[in-house]
């Protein structure tokens, strides 16, 4: 499959400390790969520096051929990259379809098509009935949803999430994963899965990237990375080596 | 049917809006009192102002406190180019407008870097930085401005042509032109909100960082809503210059005119369509018969206008700090015909 982003040792200082220290990764077209991580290992600092928040201070980052090292987020995501994040960040004094209409106005520069687009994005996450609803009134687990119908309105080949499954119940969270499962399986994206929670991210991702204190410790198939003793011994604890 | 009234009856309320704004003067005109003519033009020209302030403020949720550096780059334009080149005052208007715009680009593109009362302060400085040019710039006379030499003995299409009314017309066309300014205002704002620009803008305010997420670089469209705001005041300008018939410092970059429409629009609604000529509708008349009424009376001089000013902002902030508009007046006077036909039903039964 055809390289889509690639992190060539990527390093990101914040004064004396280093959230990103030489990381590399590559994620092809069409693959879900899940990035994991204790607190502060720098994962949401990687996804600023490939969307275009922050700059890596080394390193390299392109995207399907264009190196957006330095890149301004809006142009990020012009290339095809949309991303969620770990603190939501809906327009919360404007209805949920308008949310998604400023996503869709990147590639739809008139509004009733733009609009025509969002409906059917509500339709495919299923926030259609609470089309008319300000954004600031939805419940967690429908505004990170939410987030993931305006990233996809942008109609990105990448899509980045930030922790959407944390802070939701258990039946929210399966819901959101039967979400992710259906943009990778129906709209054929790549995706890259920050997440928290192992027994979501394990069985989702086709491989997975874990990072500690900065620095990639393993990369390879879930099944592979928990027998990983770094990462056991850095991220996953006894405990999840106990259960399997 | 419910839904139909409901979207019916704004506009059957905009149409009794628009004969009654257009009928006003015309009683006055008989009475030859038309003091009240230019409380209208006062109340249209600050409600203009506002429908322009709300872009900027309402929609990108930037304060911009010093708006009225356009109001004078557009009376100072229009007004060299009578004075110096002979130009009509509508084409003085549109280069009035297009230096507004211009002006604030450039201006503003730097200021987009800051965020918040950063930003709010950085308008003010731009305010303080032009009141000194204006002062003493000789090419616009410095703090003496510049005079508009009256055009007298013209008929109705000459005084339209060359933006002058004077004697017992004169408080009459303006009225009217202001009425025709503000109508245009309000139908380019009103396209702005509705098009993709309006989605922008909001997006901004709501979550600058989400909205460059999704692709919308928010400092370029910042520069654009400052300069949509801008090009409002600038027409504003040119019309109050030709009405004043004089461009002076201290007279167009008063802090009243930044002032008087940001208030109407927080007090009427910030960020609808209508809030800045509702607000504009009560502020002014206020000020104004205060000033008149209790002027002369033994509170002369004491600033009553500005406490009832002050009191009813208060007010608003206090109980409705979105807006009179944001009140549910829709349901309200649904509930209203409800029960206007229930008592039909009764009185029949």
């Amino acid at each position: 499959m055809a390289t889509l982003l690639e992190v060539r040792s990527v390093t990101k200082r914040f004064g004396g400390l280093v959230a990103n220290k030489e990381v590399s990764l590559a994620i092809s077209a069409g693959e879900i790969v899940g990035l994991i991580g204790p607190n502060g290992a720098g994962k949401t600092t990687l996804f600023n520096c490939v969307t275009g928040y922050t700059h890596a201070d080394a390193g390299r980052i392109v995207f399907a051929g264009a190196d957006i090292t330095r890149a301004r987020p809006e142009r990020v995501s012009g290339l095809g990259i949309a991303r969620t994040w770990q603190l939501v960040r809906t327009f919360g004094r404007m209805t949920v379809l308008e949310n998604v209409v400023c996503g869709a106005l990147k590639r739809h520069a008139r509004v009733g098509e733009a609009r025509a687009r969002a409906l059917r994005l509500l339709e495919f996450t299923g926030l259609a009935s609470r089309e008319d609803v300000v954004a600031a009134n939805l419940t967690l687990a429908d505004k990170k949803r939410l987030e993931i119908a305006r990233a996809l309105a942008t109609e990105p080949r990448l899509l980045l999430l930030d922790e959407a499954m944390s802070g939701l119940t258990p039946a929210e969270t399966a819901a959101a994963v039967e979400l992710v499962r259906r943009i990778h399986g129906e709209l054929g994206l790549a995706l890259c899965v920050v997440e928290h929670v192992m027994e979501v991210v394990m069985p989702l991702s086709q491989r997975v990237v874990v990072l500690d204190d900065g620095e990639k410790i393993a990369e390879g198939p879930p099944a592979e990375v928990v027998r990983n003793d770094a990462v056991i011994k850095a991220y996953l604890g006894e405990h999840y080596r106990g259960r399997r | 049917m419910a839904g139909s009234s409901g979207r019916r009856s704004p506009r059957v309320v905009l149409a009794v809006g628009v004969v009654l704004g257009l009928l006003y003067p015309i009683p006055l005109q008989w009475s030859g009192y038309t003091y009240f003519q230019t409380v209208g033009f006062l109340v249209l020209i600050n409600a203009m102002l506002g429908v322009g302030w709300n872009v900027i403020g309402g929609w990108a949720g930037q304060f911009d406190f010093a708006p009225q550096v356009f109001f004078a780059i557009g009376a100072y334009t229009a007004a060299i180019l009578f004075v110096h080149l002979g130009w009509s005052p509508w084409l003085g208007m549109l280069a009035g407008v297009l230096a507004a715009i211009g002006i604030c680009a450039l201006v503003t593109y730097p200021l987009t870097r800051l965020r918040g009362h950063y930003f709010a302060i950085s308008t003010v400085a731009i305010w303080m930085i032009a009141q000194p040019i204006g002062a003493t710039w000789e090419f616009i006379n410095g703090s003496r401005g510049l005079f508009i030499p009256m055009q007298t003995g013209q008929g109705v299409l000459g005084s339209i042509a060359s933006l002058q009314f004077v004697g017992r017309t004169k408080a009459l066309g303006y009225y009217y032109v202001a009425f025709g300014l503000l109508a245009v205002a309000l139908w380019l704002v009103h396209l702005v909100e509705r098009g993709r620009l309006g989605f922008y803008f909001r997006a901004i305010r709501d979550d600058q960082e989400g909205a460059e997420g999704i692709g919308i670089p928010s400092r370029l469209y910042k520069v654009i809503a400052r300069s949509i705001t801008a090009a409002v005041f600038g027409a504003g300008g040119v019309l109050y210059g030709f009405w004043a018939l004089a461009v002076f410092p201290e007279q167009v970059l008063d802090l009243n005119w930044s002032t008087l429409p940001i208030m109407a629009t927080v007090v009427g609604g910030i960020g609808r369509l209508w809030g800045p000529v509702l607000g504009a509708f009560i502020l002014i008349p206020i000020s104004q018969i205060m000033s008149t009424t209790l002027g002369t009376g033994p509170l002369a001089g004491r600033g009553i206008d500005l406490i009832v000013y002050g009191i009813i902002i208060v007010l608003i902030a206090a109980l409705r700090p979105t807006g009179i508009l944001s009140l549910p007046w829709s349901r309200w006077a649904r509930g209203l015909m409800r029960r206007r036909a229930s008592a039909r039903l009764v009185g029949r039964g």
